[in-house]
């Protein structure tokens, strides 16, 4: 459960993040959608905690992402923008590592890392040194070290950028899985289709404030469109920075 | 309850980096070449110097060009007589001594024969290069033969006059030289200080860079931070990964400096053996271990805030000068050990360093002065660089 009540953050001049609020509630799907550079990122940077917000509050299952931090850090599995992994390291050690970093250690984490290994189909480089590893091997790596401790929250930050189709497909129907667990998942994309084809609640983000939010048939009634594309581009206004 | 779950934390993170860095071939190889650049170096520079300080050589062979030896035949015979080989010397005595094919050259002149029989000052000329180190020792010896005969001659001409030489001796000056042929050769171990330091530097070098400029270089430092660990921790773990490196270098480097220094045959060059006894090595181990630390945090501040692994590389790499500039002047320059020497870290234990090598008797209180200023600066700059860690800033250009 993740709630953000009126956050404001602000690099120098620029006003990244204004005045924004909403929550995503355990067991659905939301999606942050936006143009790019309509504050997608700074936003989720703020709830896993790397960034201070300026003013308001975002609390993760009722914890202040800026006064509880390691409370926090111990509820959300994170796929950041930046997913490098250590190269030297084989992927069953990377994610082990951050399995450690939590905590858990001995048979346990072993049989949780098996478990992930086979649930994102890389029993191939598990035992493989992540060096010239592809985007979809990286971010499976990367998805693993993120569940590895079993959070009930999931940030995700575009996790389909530079896959291919049936990768895509993969993704989409693990974070649906996750879903099904009764997680809360929050991920950010500025592709509509995909927020389209997941969604179960949509936020829609402008130039650093929420413009739209809600369902995807409330975001159609609410605008007057018939499809949601359409209905996006009503609700920032044009069509820049679409795709 | 806490303490032991941040040295587990601390633990996991030190075990990782470790091991990520032991299979770095680059960390392995730098820390390992930096070690041995000095005792080759060192062994280098005494093969080729250390025959200018070896004097026996210049008794036995040593050859004088002289342009006009005929002018001046019992002068001739007089060098002669000490040792010194007369060869006709060279067209262009001027050209030869500036080109280096000749150390110096002894010019007579015609005149001398006439000068010299009525008694005036007779001009002799040696044409010579200050400026050559190795030349020295030849110049040296023949203005003292030519002081000595020229003394000679005086004598005996006051006493054809009926006068005691003693009337223009009103000096008698001795020398009594306490520079034995070993404290000589100590000058060569003046450099080892500036060598280990070098070693303390960049044996962890490497390990601070890749955690640090690294991690944020191949984008796997934000993720990192997203686990639930402070960052005080974080660096701690990082920079306590950098000490084994750092020691197994220094180790390293003493032991090579001591098979140098205990098996090379250095008597052949030096004239005698110098020796570096086990006492003494380890001395500077343990002398040295402070300043691991205090290297290790000064690292980690500047691989903190500069963007890319080149970045830092460049600038962690001039790192090593600035302790080593006082160490060069040691060299030169011998300095006591007082407290204010002992105040500034990595001096003091240069100077300590030192007195281990010549088996000067060590004041303790001077070792538990450097020791502890040391450990102390190196805490302000751990706070420091954990200060940086956790600003927003750390995540610097990766976005």
């Amino acid at each position: 459960m993740i709630q953000v009540e009126h956050i404001s953050k602000a690099f120098g001049a620029i006003q990244a993040l204004d005045d924004i609020s909403f929550q995503a509630p355990n067991g659905l799907i939301t999606g942050l959608l936006g143009p790019n550079g309509a504050g997608k990122t700074t936003c989720l940077r703020i709830l896993y905690t790397v960034l201070k917000a300026d003013t308001g509050t975002a609390r993760v299952d009722g914890f202040d992402t800026r006064r509880q931090i390691l409370d926090v850090q111990q509820r959300i599995g994170v796929l950041p923008d930046s997913t490098g992994l250590y190269p030297r390291l084989t992927a069953r050690e990377n994610i082990r590592y951050y399995g450690n970093l939590h905590g858990h250690r001995g048979a346990p984490l072993e049989a949780k890392i098996d478990h992930l290994i086979k649930l994102l189909d890389m029993q191939d480089i598990a035992d493989r040194r992540t060096e010239g590893f592809s985007t979809g091997q990286r971010v499976k790596v990367a998805i693993a070290r993120a569940l590895v401790h079993d959070p009930p929250n999931i940030l995700l930050d575009e996790p389909t950028s530079g896959l291919d189709v049936m990768s895509t497909r993969a993704m989409r129907s693990f974070i649906r899985r996750l879903r099904d667990e009764g997680k809360c998942v929050l991920f950010t994309s500025h592709i509509m289709q995909e927020v389209a084809a997941l969604c179960e609640q949509i936020i829609i983000l402008n130039k650093g404030k929420v413009v739209a939010s809600g369902a995807p048939e409330a975001l159609l009634t609410e605008t007057g469109r018939t499809n949601l594309e359409e209905a996006f581009v009503a609700a920032i206004g044009s069509s820049e920075g679409l795709e | 309850m806490k303490l032991s779950h941040a040295f587990r934390r601390i633990g996991v993170i030190f075990a990782k980096e470790a091991i990520d860095n032991l299979r770095d071939r680059r960390s392995i190889f730098t820390a390992l070449t930096s070690t041995l650049i000095g005792p080759v170096l060192l062994l280098v520079m005494i093969v080729i110097v250390g025959r200018t300080f070896n004097q026996e050589g210049l008794t036995t062979s040593f050859r004088l060009p002289v342009i006009g030896a005929e002018n001046a035949t019992s002068l001739i015979a007089y060098l002669e007589q000490n040792g010194v080989k007369i060869v006709p010397g060279p067209a262009n005595p001027q050209q030869a001594v500036k080109n280096g094919d000749e150390d110096l050259v002894l010019i007579i002149p015609e005149e001398y024969g006439e000068d010299f029989s009525q008694g005036l000052p007779a001009t002799i000329q040696i044409v010579i290069d200050t400026s050559r180190q190795s030349s020295q020792p030849a110049i040296e010896r023949i203005r003292q033969l030519l002081n000595t005969y020229s003394a000679q001659i005086a004598s005996l001409r006051l006493l054809a006059r009926g006068i005691s030489p003693a009337v223009i001796q009103p000096l008698a000056v001795e020398r009594v030289d306490m520079a034995t042929p070993e404290t000589q050769a100590l000058i060569f171990l003046n450099i080892l200080p500036y060598f280990v330091i070098l070693v303390v530097f960049m044996g962890g070098m490497y390990v601070i860079i890749d955690t640090t400029a690294g991690e944020r270089e191949r984008n796997s430092l934000e993720p990192l931070l997203i686990n639930p660990v402070p960052r005080w921790e974080m660096v701690i773990g990082k920079l306590v990964a950098s000490w084994p490196f750092a020691v197994a270098a220094l180790f390293i480097n003493l032991l090579a400096f001591s098979l140098a220094f205990n098996y090379f045959p250095l008597e052949d060059y030096l004239g005698v053996q110098i020796q570096l006894d086990v006492r003494a090595l380890t001395g500077i181990f343990f002398i040295s271990l402070p300043m691991i630390v205090l290297a290790s945090a000064l690292q980690m501040i500047i691989a903190t805030f500069t963007r890319s692994f080149k970045e830092a590389q460049t600038y962690v790499g001039f790192l090593p000068l600035i302790p080593a500039l006082p160490g060069i002047g040691l060299a030169f320059l011998p300095i006591k050990p007082s407290l204010w020497t002992m105040l500034i870290p990595s001096f003091g234990q240069q100077i300590l360093i030192n007195q281990f090598l010549r088996s000067e008797p060590i004041a303790w209180g001077n070792v538990l002065i450097s020791t502890l200023t040391t450990i102390v600066l190196s805490i302000l700059l751990i706070f420091v660089a954990i200060r940086l860690y956790s600003s927003e800033r750390i995540l610097g250009s990766a976005k």
